[in-house]
């Protein structure tokens, strides 16, 4: 293995690494904006010069490669390379290459939503000049619009073309191109083929400045006043990484959280606006019993009371119906509440998508179905003729606030049905035609695991606090349960319940959060059949 | 095929001959782009969207990347051009000995702004950096022919031999 000097410090590194990454890897900062480990090389920013020894001009060290040298040639007679970063030269030029890359730049970071968050910002403070000596007037441009949610700041944009090649390599649509050259260059879109694909949100997020903006968040906030929480997208099956940004009970945005073994880098603009579609939900948020036409609202104790009644005089003839999109813990405590679940609620498919890059977008738009499938294994396909068969005339549904339009098979069991109660945090067709209505969490406030289409685990936190008087939908499931008299059952929190569930189901034995930590665990199939 | 009222034409190459020829050159297809570019432009006067997405074709990538390869040279012409291009040096030696004048003229003369064609199609004017030949300033290139040493009345004499 190559022996490289860097800064003094000697590294042993693999044949093949560039400079900058033998930095990073440790703990030596060298800025930089071009590079980003998932695309292409291109060392056009110069932002990442350093001084290898022997050679006569400072180097681009994201394009520096690290590589055995023949005896005669190492320096010192031992090492491969001789790296500074430090040096006088190499602080000088960060200087000037910054000074160049703010030229134009209309120094707006108070009304720019980057800042907080932005190279151009932390790296002026740390590296850069405090003060400019152009005094030309600056090329100022108009904001352009590169497709629908995404929006040019041609004045703070660098150049640095992670943008272009995001749409070359990653998503493979190439709506961008850097038009024109030198002084006039300026990122722009084909006329007839704007930035419109579903990765298109990440290209704001891989811009180092403040140049590519979502029109989503545009203005809204300033990040400094945001909970920046992690957690799991749930609008498909592949349960992308993310990162929650929100304000009190509001979330502001969604951004990827770097998982190799999930999403990589990025996500799909499914997931990041999908949040929305929870601001425009009718939330339910106290516990309701039916009055003719509308709902009373009641308290906890004598909902849960209710309910418990209902399933009792029923005599072992109301049945659970899970769903896709509840988390383990929750389908898991339904079944144990219910001697094992009848059915699950319609799981959501589209067509899947996938990406030059790999990147994917499952088929299955409902984020826990595997899970569903690995806990709730007695789920029947036909259920109109199980209820039939079975003579059941009451159902216990944990709806999942996606508002399917109700079939007529779904109806018409509703309609045969004594009681119906339903364990939901929305206003959906379903919740309208329950005898009760329990309310439990929206996903951003959940806290428990889903399993993804490809087996691996991961865990929800919760993002956001918890709207009126609804809980956890697992403590409603541990009360009912009580009131039922399945009294050996008392959970502390859903950590609990994994516990449990482990001890039933072998494949998710021995989880626990701290082990699934941030980015999840895979059940190498262990959970499949 | 009409559309908009507009009669719009998929752009071919009149000569497949050469289009081949020039792809036995290179070993990978993208690297014919520029060479396709400049006989597409020598068959239609100049760069379009379908010249554009037709080489995107031939060479395999996206019409982006053709896009950024056009916009990238000067001489690569994205709107139709007239029959007759000028082009007028104005760096330095040609500056010096009196290259604005000749522009002047041309504006005066055929009220064309550097940038513009005439509404007949004649003359196209552009002012252009160094063409070589600083040592016969004032130069002008018209169409593909230099023509050194000019005052404005050679220029003006010139400028009538071109229909
Ligand atoms: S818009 Fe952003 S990502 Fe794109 S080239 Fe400019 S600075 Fe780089
Ligand atoms: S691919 Fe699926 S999990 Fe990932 S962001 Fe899109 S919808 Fe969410
Ligand atoms: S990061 Fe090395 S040149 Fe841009
Ligand atoms: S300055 Fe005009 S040809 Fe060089």
């Amino acid at each position: 293995m190559p022996l490289l000097k860097i800064d003094g410090k000697e590294i042993e590194i693999k044949s093949g690494t560039t400079v900058l990454q033998a930095a990073e890897a440790n703990g030596i900062e060298i800025p930089y904006y071009c590079y980003h480990p998932a695309l292409e090389i291109v060392g056009s920013c110069r932002m990442c010069l350093v001084q290898v020894e022997g050679m006569p001009k400072l180097q681009v060290s994201c394009n520096t490669f690290v590589g055995d040298v023949p005896p005669e040639r190492k320096v010192d007679g031992k090492y491969d390379m001789v790296v500074d970063t430090q040096n006088d030269l190499v602080v000088q030029e960060r200087k000037n290459i910054l000074e160049f890359l703010l030229l134009n730049h209309p120094l707006d970071c108070p009304v720019c939503d980057q800042a907080g968050e932005c190279y151009l910002q932390d790296y002026s403070f740390k590296f850069g000049n405090a003060h400019s000596r152009f005094d030309e007037a600056k090329r100022v441009r108009p904001n352009e619009y590169l497709g629908s949610q995404i929006v040019i700041n041609h004045n703070r944009c660098i150049l640095c073309s992670r943008c272009v090649r995001f749409t070359q390599e990653i998503s493979g649509t190439s709506e961008l191109f850097v038009e024109a050259r030198g002084y006039n260059s300026k990122i722009a879109a084909l006329e007839d083929k704007p930035l419109d694909n579903l990765l298109a949100g990440n290209v704001a997020d891989i811009c180092p400045v403040g140049a590519l903006l979502s029109t989503d968040y545009i203005h809204k906030n300033r990040i400094w006043n945001l909970k920046e929480q992690p957690s799991v997208c749930q609008d498909c099956s592949v349960g992308c990484n993310v990162d929650v940004f929100s304000q009190r009970d509001q979330i502001l945005r969604l951004t990827p959280r770097e998982n190799h073994d999930v999403n990589g880098y990025f996500m799909c603009d499914i997931g990041r606006y999908g949040f929305h579609r929870f601001e425009e939900i009718e939330r339910v948020t106290q516990p309701m019993v039916r009055n003719g036409e509308s709902f009373d609202a009641l308290n906890w104790d004598k909902a849960i009371e209710k309910t418990a009644d209902l399933i009792k005089k029923s005599n072992g003839k109301t049945a659970g119906i899970v769903s896709p999109f509840h988390t383990n813990e929750s389908n898991f405590l339904l079944g144990l509440m219910m001697n094992g679940v009848l059915g699950s609620l319609p799981p959501i498919t589209k067509k899947e998508i996938t990406y030059q890059s790999g990147f994917r977008i499952s088929a299955d738009r409902s984020p826990n179905r595997r899970g569903m499938n690995n806990i709730c294994g007695e789920i029947v396909a036909d259920l109109p003729s199980e209820i039939k068969a079975q003579a059941i005339h009451g159902l216990y549904i944990l709806d999942d606030g996606v508002d399917r339009e109700s079939d007529d098979v779904w109806k018409e069991i509703l309609a045969k049905m004594d009681f119906v109660v339903v364990q939901t945090y929305a206003m959906t067709a379903l919740a309208r035609s329950a005898n009760i209505i329990l309310p439990g969490l929206a996903p951003f406030e959940r806290e428990g695991t889903i399993t993804n289409d490809r087996d691996r685990v991961q865990w929800l936190r919760s993002s956001l606090p918890k709207k009126g008087e609804s809980r956890a939908d697992w403590e409603i499931l541990m009360m009912v349960m009580k009131a039922l008299d399945k009294e050996e059952q008392t959970f502390a929190d859903v950590g609990q319940v994994i516990k449990v569930m482990g001890e039933k189901f072998p494949a998710y034995k021995g989880l626990s959060f701290f082990r699934l930590g941030p980015h999840g665990m895979s059940l190498n199939g262990k959970a499949s059949g | 095929m009409k559309s908009n009222g507009k009669l719009k034409q998929r752009f071919t190459f009149s000569d497949p001959e050469r289009v081949e020829q020039i792809f036995s050159q290179y070993s990978d297809k993208k690297s014919a782009t520029l060479p396709l570019l400049h006989l597409a432009q020598s068959q239609e006067g100049y760069i379009s969207n379908s010249v554009i997405e037709n080489i995107a074709d031939l060479v395999d990538c996206h019409s982006a990347v053709v896009m950024d390869c056009v916009s990238f040279y000067t001489m690569l012409y994205t709107k139709p051009q007239g029959r007759h291009i000028i082009q007028v040096c104005q760096t330095l030696s040609c500056s010096l000995n009196g290259a604005d004048a000749l522009v002047d003229h041309v504006t005066d003369k055929y009220e064309i702004k550097p940038g513009e064609t005439m509404a007949n199609d004649r003359f196209t004017l552009m002012k252009v950096e160094c063409l070589g030949s600083c040592g016969t300033a004032p130069v002008v290139q018209i169409n593909k022919e230099y023509h050194e040493g000019l005052s404005t009345q050679k220029f003006d004499k010139l400028l009538e031999s071109f229909e």
